[in-house]
This record gives structure tokens, C-alpha cells and sequence, in this order.
């Protein structure tokens, strides 16, 4: 919950999302890779850098995979809603010294509307995204299957999957949906041998529950976070086990995935008292310091 | 600073709540040409007593509540006793209060921390002038060569001018000393926390930039606003590392991590220093200490990872 103008409506830009348009395919293999690009674009790991460091990731800019209107970031921005991408805040490799801030797209836009040309047969998408990660902002080199899966997902995105509610409420529910989604998609690359990227995968569903915890702040919800730094332990054993080749991970990431169902119902009863009520939010935003 | 509160929106809401884990991680973000956290330190200053601290004396100064300025500025530097920004605040305070003695003392010290100071150079020549020490012309001599050296046309010529100008009225017995509050610099005067942040955030684009000597100075403009903040002391050890002054970034890795023992940001880099010096095992303390502390995962501790990996700085 950054970023933002500091007279930006609360409800609209913390309590609510635009809802993803997304339209997976149906093989598998291909789902798999939606997956993994989907869990990628919502981590900050994956870009590593200055960007990286400062809790940044592709969803910061493009919410649920669409624009955001209320980002701003110091030096980066002008004003809300764009990003100067060549900005050397950023990146050793691409500041260009001009401030040039462009309006952040919304990626599900229609396709003919957007810059780059998405049809794996241009061979365009893959090298524009390579070249955000690692020199927009000096990011490490992604895993083979982590670059194709952004593209894929970035291909997925399409207006036509739009749902008829323009934005949803963020919920414990929604964050934990989105970790459940990341471990699958884990699970899919251990099954494939790419250790690498379900390592990533899984900081993804970790970096999820930051975003639950965050909104649990307070001593009143102490319990709750303890709950919730103990489930994201269990995930960094896991990376670790990855990390050793232990061959057991699959069913701790099994168990983790069954366990998260008791989470989310604790949290839930518990939300009403956190940063996911919006009038709780709302309290807590006009409680800011002066200046 | 990941994964906090540390919104611009809910800064404030935090400290509220009370819930100080979630910022105490905070600041330590920062930093992939650098090394603190790409948010404005004046989001986060409040949360290090040393930098709030600092704040105090300098608005304390501003209203020529000297006395009051001296006791903040002297809790800065009983924190952080090595930052010469602290001792200058402190040295300026004590003048304001007529109390030379302990004005000279300070000085002193910053003098032998910074020895190029050339304000601190001043504030002791004019404390020494006070106390009828003939050892204040020594600063004025050492003033007016720093001016010859860096010639009328260079950027400090007139700041140099008005120092010795200063220097040279109290040895005189001139019209008392001067204000205090000349011994700050424009940017602490002046500038307030916005143009801290905008020092700051210019100091992290110079430094992907590698121009590493202009980044040095932007980040002293933001540490004369901030006074000792982690994640000014962080990339000022970064810049000194990629200078390949190791032992001096260590200093202020050290400094940064003195002030906030979980500041991401100087805990990699520091691992990093490390890695650099073959200091292996070192380096995977520091990984321990960052998996311990970036709950939820973060990009720094992947980072310091893969240094280790590779026994050093990764390709980019
Ligand atoms: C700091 C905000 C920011 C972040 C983070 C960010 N983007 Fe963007 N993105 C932008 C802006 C601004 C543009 C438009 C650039 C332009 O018009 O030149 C853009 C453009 C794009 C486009 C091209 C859209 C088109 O018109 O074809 C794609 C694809 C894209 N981003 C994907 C990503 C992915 C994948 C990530 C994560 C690796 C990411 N973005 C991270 C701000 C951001």
C-alpha cells in the first residue's frame, strides 16, 4: 500500500482492485506457463535492483495485469498514473537523463491499442520483457520458463475476459488466492525439473502474504501475524529444500496449500478488525502524520 | 522497506498503530545501484531516534533555542559518534550558546573525522577566535588555501569566501561571532526535508549513473538535512565501495547498522563487501541475518545469494 499520492481516495486505490482480465488456455502446458508468468509479474524478487529492493514489482504499475492511475513514486513519476521506465532510479543501464514519463498502459487492453506486438511469431514481446527485467530495472537474468511465461500471460490478458464488475474488494481471500495459484504453479515446475523458478514461484505466494500481514498491523492482531509469518516459514523451508534438491517438497507444498484453507478462515474472522475493512483504512489513512 | 506500511498514505497510521516491526524493517529496502531504500528518508526518519533527533536540533537552532538545539544534537552524536554531521549540529549549537569551549571541542571532532570540512573549518577558527586562540588564524590560512586550490570559479568559491570572511571578522574581535545558524549549510537552512529527498533521490540516480563524486556530495546534502539516517550512511558505504575504499564503506555500513541493526539494505551490502574481500563465511552471516529479517522474502537477500553463489559481483 504505497505509492501514492497522499491525497488519493484510500477505498478507491487500497480497498479495491480492478478485477484481471484474463482468458487461460486450455493445454496444460500452456496454463502452466500463464501460471508462472502470472505468479512472476507479482513479486518483487523477480526484479531484483533498486526496483526490486524498494518492494516493487510488474502488478505495482499494472494492477491485476491493467494500469494504475494513482502510482507515484518519487523521482520516477510524473504525474500519478505515469512511470518514467528509462529513469536511472532505476536502472545503471537505461537512464537516459530525460524525464520523459508515459501513462502506464492497461496491459488487457485491445491488442491493436498496445506497442508491442504480441504474436510469438514477431518475436517481440519476450525481448521487450527481457530488456524490462534486467535493464529497465537491473533486475538478474529470469529462468527460460519465467520469460515465456510473462509473455504468455501478458498474451492471456485480453479485454473480451473482462468480468462485468469493473473491481473487486481486496480480501485475505484474494491475496491467499493468488499464493495458492503461485505454489501450483510451483508444483508444475518441480514436476518439471526447474527448481530456479518454482523457488521463484513460491517468493511470489511469500510475497502475497506480506501484503496480508501488512494490513494486519497493529498489537490488537499480533496472533493473526504470528499465524501469518509462520506460514510464510514454512514456505522459505521450502525454497530451502529446493535449494539442498531435497526430493520432498511437493507434499510440503501439498500440506501447505490444505493448511491455508484454516488460515484464511481465521484471518477472515479477523479481517473486520485490520486494514481490509475499508473503514478501518480510511481511519488510518486520515490518522497520518502531519506534513 | 519492503512489504511495509511505509506508504506515503499510511505513514503516519503506522506509527500509530504502534506497529514499529513492520517499519523497523523498513529503510532497509533500497538500493540495486545502492544501497538504502528508493523511498524519501523523510518518510521514515521519524523511526530512528538519531535522525529525529537531529531534526530537532536543527529546528531548534533555526529558532536560536540553543540550549535545547545542543542537548538534541548532543543525543545524536552520543548514538552515532563517528557522523560529523552530528558534531557540526552540536559544534554550532554550543556557539549559539556563547559556550566556545564546547563549540572548539566539537569542531574538533569533526575536523578529525572529516578532515576536508571546510564549515567545520570555519566553525573552529571562529570558536578559537572567541577563546583569543592565536590558532585561529591556522583556519583562516587553511581556508584561504582551500579557495586558492579550488580557484574563484569553482562551485564552493563563494561558500569558501563567506567561511573565511566569517573566520577572519572573529579574529578581528568584530562585531561578535557570527549567527550560528551560518555554520549550517544552505540546504539544512533552507531546504527542509523536501529538498533532503530530493538530494537523496538524486544521490541513488548518480550512482547508477557511477558518478560516484557528485553522488558523494548529493548524498552529504541530504545527511545535512537528515543528520545520521541508515540509509544515507548505506549508500554513502555503497559509493565508497564502488570507489574501492572498502575499509571506509565499511565504516558506514557499520555506522548505518549501529543506528538500525535490521536495515536491509546495509546488512546485503555489507554480505557483499564481504564477498569482495573473500570473506565468504562472513558473507552467509549476513545472508542468515537477512533471512531472518525479510520476512515474507525479499529481492536483497536473492541478491546477496547469488554473490555468494558466484564468489562475487554477479554479470549484469
Ligand atoms: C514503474 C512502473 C512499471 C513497472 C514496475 C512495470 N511497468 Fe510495464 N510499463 C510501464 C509503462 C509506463 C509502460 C509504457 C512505456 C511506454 O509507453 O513507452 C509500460 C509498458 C509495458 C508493456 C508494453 C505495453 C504495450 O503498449 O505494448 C508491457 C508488455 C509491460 N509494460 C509489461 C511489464 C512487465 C512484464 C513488468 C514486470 C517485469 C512491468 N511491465 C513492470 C510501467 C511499468
Amino acid at each position: 500500500m504505497r505509492w501514492a499520492p497522499r491525497d488519493a481516495d484510500p477505498v478507491a486505490t487500497f480497498a479495491r482492485v480492478p478485477t484481471e482480465c484474463l482468458a487461460p488456455p486450455r493445454d496444460p502446458a500452456s496454463a502452466l506457463s500463464v501460471e508462472v508468468g502470472r505468479a512472476a509479474f507479482r513479486t518483487p524478487v523477480l526484479l531484483g535492483g533498486q526496483a526490486g529492493r524498494a518492494g516493487l514489482t510488474c502488478e505495482t504499475c499494472h494492477k491485476a495485469g491493467r494500469g494504475n492511475p494513482s502510482f507515484l513514486f518519487p523521482g520516477v513519476s510524473g504525474p500519478p498514473g505515469t512511470a518514467d521506465v528509462t529513469d536511472s532510479l532505476f536502472s545503471s543501464h537505461r537512464g537516459d537523463g530525460i524525464d520523459n514519463p508515459k501513462p502506464i498502459p492497461d496491459l488487457s487492453a485491445a491488442k491493436a491499442k498496445l506497442k508491442i506486438a504480441q504474436a510469438p511469431a514477431e518475436h517481440r514481446l519476450e525481448p521487450f520483457i527481457h530488456g524490462l527485467i534486467t535493464e529497465e530495472f537491473d533486475g538478474p537474468e529470469p529462468s527460460k520458463a519465467v520469460l515465456a511465461g510473462l509473455a504468455d500471460y501478458v498474451r492471456a490478458l485480453n479485454t473480451a475476459a473482462c468480468p462485468a464488475a469493473a473491481t473487486e474488494p481486496v480480501t485475505v481471500g484474494y491475496y491467499l488466492a493468488d499464493a495458492r495459484r503461485a505454489l501450483q504453479a510451483a508444483k508444475g515446475e518441480v514436476a518439471a525439473g526447474d527448481a530456479p523458478t518454482a523457488i521463484l514461484m513460491i517468493a511470489s505466494a511469500r510475497s502475497r502474504l506480506g501484503l496480508i500481514d501488512e494490513r494486519f498491523a497493529g498489537p490488537a492482531l499480533s496472533a493473526e501475524r504470528r499465524q501469518v509469518r509462520a506460514a510464510d516459514r514454512r514456505l522459505a523451508q521450502a525454497q530451502d529444500a529446493l535449494r539442498a534438491r531435497h526430493p520432498d517438497v511437493p507434499a510440503a507444498l501439498d500440506a501447505w496449500l490444505r493448511d491455508s484453507r484454516g488460515l484464511e478462515a481465521r484471518l477472515a474472522a479477523k479481517a473486520p478488525a485490520s486494514l481490509f475493512d475499508p473503514r478501518r483504512l480510511t481511519q488510518a489513512a486520515r490518522r497520518r502524520l502531519p506534513g | 522497506m519492503n512489504m511495509t506500511l511505509k506508504t506515503v498514505l499510511l505513514a503516519g497510521a503506522v506509527l500509530a498503530l504502534g506497529s514499529t516491526t513492520a517499519l523497523a524493517s523498513g529503510g532497509g529496502g533500497g538500493g540495486g545501484g545502492g544501497g538504502g531504500s528508493v523511498s524519501a528518508p523523510s518518510e521514515s526518519a521519524p523511526q530512528y531516534d538519531p535522525a529525529a533527533e537531529y531534526a530537532k536540533a536543527v529546528a531548534a537552532i533555526k529558532a536560536r533555542q540553543y540550549k535545547d538545539a545542543a542537548r538534541a544534537a548532543q543525543h545524536v552524536t552520543d548514538a552515532v559518534p563517528k557522523s560529523p554531521d552530528a558534531w557540526r549540529l552540536l559544534g554550532a549549537a554550543r556557539a549559539g550558546d556563547n559556550d566556545w569551549k564546547a563549540s572548539r571541542r566539537a569542531y574538533e571532532r569533526v575536523v578529525k573525522l572529516a578532515p576536508d570540512d571546510a564549515s567545520a573549518h570555519a566553525g573552529l577558527g571562529v570558536a578559537l577566535a572567541n577563546l583569543k586562540d592565536p590558532k585561529a588564524q591556522g583556519e583562516v590560512d587553511w581556508l584561504k588555501a582551500r579557495l586558492q586550490a579550488c580557484g574563484d570559479a569553482c562551485p564552493d568559491a563563494a561558500n569558501l569566501k563567506a567561511l573565511t570572511g566569517a573566520v577572519e571578522g572573529a579574529v578581528a574581535g568584530g562585531p561578535a561571532a557570527p549567527k550560528p545558524s551560518a555554520a549550517l549549510s544552505g540546504h539544512m537552512l533552507f531546504g527542509g526535508p523536501k529538498a533532503g529527498d530530493a538530494a537523496y533521490v538524486q544521490a541513488v540516480s548518480l550512482i547508477n549513473q557511477k558518478r560516484y563524486d557528485e553522488a558523494l556530495a548529493s548524498l552529504a546534502d541530504a545527511q545535512a538535512v537528515f543528520g545520521p539516517h541508515p540509509d544515507i550512511l548505506t549508500y554513502q558505504g555503497y559509493t565508497w565501495r564502488k570507489k574501492g575504499d572498502y575499509a571506509r564503506a565499511e565504516q558506514y555500513y557499520k555506522q548505518a547498522l549501529a543506528i538500525a541493526p535490521d536495515h536491509m539494505g546495509a546488512t546485503e551490502y555489507y554480505g557483499e563487501l564481504k564477498v569482495e574481500r573473500g570473506d565468504l563465511a562472513g558473507a552467509r552471516k549476513m545472508l542468515a541475518k537477512l533471512d531472518r529479517i525479510c520476512t515474507f522474502g525479499c529481492a536483497d537477500e536473492e541478491e546477496l545469494r547469488r554473490w555468494i553463489e558466484l564468489g562475487h559481483e554477479p554479470q549484469r
